[in-house]
């Protein structure tokens, strides 16, 4: 057995036991159903959730779909907004005050004002997210340009390199690693902020559909909503982190 | 006519007086190069140079031009070797001709050729990264003889090299030159790299920079720096000159005869 098969062998052993114990204790009514539900109740909920009434496929839908729209929108107008600062100092003078306080705020408790605003459904959802993502991407595209090395600024041009060379052949490529951990960061937070959205107020997505299971006390669609979620904010990373090395092969 | 005239230059930076009343004269083909303790205004007289600093007082021509960014006949290599990351090999070689608008198969034809003779041949796809210090350095060294520029400016180009690397690079910088004969201005703190690769050697006080001295070296040419280190010549006329390095070093006001 390889080193690495014996690591997933002793996770697999450890899950099973903890899977194991929950379930034993489930049943002997040490740890009441009402608080921790079940192993087999859980696998219960996701399988009707997914196979049988299907239901939890449209609420998945509008949350998944929520989390990517706010994250294009938010990361496409930070990228906008961080790059023509770097065109337009003056703006970013301008701007920042504002943009602090923006930031500063929690926007989360911004969420009764985008439920007035844009209604109960996907759209305050889409506010949530995006107003999170925008703030992080921003930050990390002001980040990146900054860094840009003097050293390659100066070969450049004493090479007699345009304003505009510049910036495509030197300041953007070398701000792009620290724009991508931005957007990692800022689809993991779309995903917050649509959820959060959700579980304050909505008709449908996963958040709606945990804080009614929660209202109901049914603790394993509670659990296995929350499993799901894990699994989608796990997808989510590790898809961007593949596509970061397929693009930053040079880093 | 010689390639780089400069005469009664004169730099300031706020308060701060740099460079001081210098004059220099550099024949077409010659080999110069410029030591002297750091702060002293090396870099800063590199950028007057390469006309990233604007002149305020004194005069340069380059070839009988004013100094301006992006002069065709200038090339210009750092301290650092300034590759950009995201740039394979062969890309970096030939970044100065991309910027220059020359186009994609003659550039990596030239930028090929040139990382041959530095030997790097068969490292042409490699990001910087994967090469070493010395191999990055002879990646800028392509980059700034693929540009065919007749004056080079160099500032400190082998300063961060461990001992071992630097003799390589300095026979390899000896190698390209000696083929074209280009002028050079070389700029560095190490006495015995200026003395060894160099047809005059000029040497600046600490701040304000000064000249201190001057000594052209009459080592016959072509030379090795390896066989150098071995040469009673070259230690006599390196203890000239570490002489006049000391006295700068304390802000020497007249030149030394
Ligand atoms: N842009 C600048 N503004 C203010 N002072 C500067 C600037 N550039 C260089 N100096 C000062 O001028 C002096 C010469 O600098 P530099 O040419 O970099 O020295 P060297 O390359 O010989 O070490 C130093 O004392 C440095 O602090
Ligand atoms: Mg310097």
């Amino acid at each position: 057995m390889t080193a690495g098969l014996r690591v997933y062998a002793a996770h697999a052993a450890f899950i099973a036991t903890f899977l194991g114990l929950w379930e034993y204790g489930a049943r002997t009514e040490f740890l009441p159903q009402l608080f921790f539900g079940s192993p087999a109740g859980i696998v219960a909920y996701l399988w009707d959730g997914f196979a049988v009434s299907k239901k939890i496929w449209l609420d998945l839908g509008y949350t998944v779909s929520g989390t990517l729209i706010s994250f294009v929108l938010g990361a496409t107008l930070a990228m906008a907004l961080g790059l023509a600062f770097v065109i337009l100092p003056k703006l970013e003078q301008a701007m920042d005050p504002y943009l602090m306080v923006l930031n500063a705020m929690p926007r989360i408790a911004l969420a009764p004002l985008f439920l007035l605003w844009f209604g109960l459904g996907i759209g305050s959802k889409i506010a949530i997210g995006t107003s999170l993502s925008f703030f992080i991407v921003l930050a990390n595209t002001v980040a990146g340009v900054r860094g840009v090395s003097p050293d390659h600024i100066t070969l450049s041009r004493s090479l007699g390199a345009s304003p505009s060379q510049i910036f495509f052949k030197v300041t953007l490529p070398s701000a792009v690693p620290v724009i991508f951990s931005g957007l990692r960061l800022a689809l993991i937070f779309s995903m917050l902020g649509v959820i959060g959205g959700e579980i304050i107020a909505a008709e449908h997505g996963l958040g709606q559909v945990l804080s009614y299971q929660q209202a109901t006390f049914n603790m394993n669609g509670v659990m296995g909503l929350l499993a799901l979620l894990a699994c989608l904010g796990m997808l989510v990373t590790r898809g961007m982190s593949r596509l970061e090395r397929a693009l930053l092969k040079w880093q | 006519m010689a390639a780089i005239e400069i005469e009664r230059l004169t730099v300031r930076f706020g308060d701060v007086l740099a460079v001081d009343d210098v004059s220099i004269q550099i024949e077409e083909g010659e080999f110069v190069s410029i030591v002297g303790p750091s702060g002293c205004g090396k870099t800063t007289l590199l950028n007057l140079l390469t006309g990233l600093l604007p002149l305020e007082s004194g005069g340069i021509s380059i070839l009988g031009k004013r100094p301006f960014a992006g002069n065709p006949e200038v090339a210009y290599m750092l301290a650092r070797d300034s590759l950009l990351p995201w740039r394979s090999t062969l890309a970096n070689a030939s970044y100065g001709l991309e910027i220059r608008g020359v186009a994609k198969e003659l550039r990596e034809a030239k930028a090929r050729q040139l990382l041959a003779r530095v030997g790097l041949a068969d490292f042409e796809r490699h990001w910087p990264k994967q090469l070493s210090h010395g191999m990055r350095q002879r990646a800028a060294l392509a980059r700034t003889f693929c540009l065919d520029s007749p004056v080079m400016l160099m500032d400190e180009p082998f300063g961060a090299l461990d001992a071992q690397t630097k003799l390589q690079l300095e026979d390899l910088l000896l190698e390209l030159w000696n083929a074209e004969r280009r002028t050079v201005v070389f700029i560095t703190h190490d006495l015995g790299e200026a003395v060894a690769l160099s047809d005059r050697v000029i040497v600046m006080s600490a701040r304000p920079g000064r000249i201190v001295k001057q000594m052209p070296i009459d080592l016959p040419r072509p030379r090795s720096v390896r066989a150098l280190q071995k040469s009673h010549e070259f230690h006599d006329i390196y203890s000239d000159l570490w002489e006049a390095l000391e006295a700068g070093m304390k802000g020497a006001p007249a030149m030394i005869e």
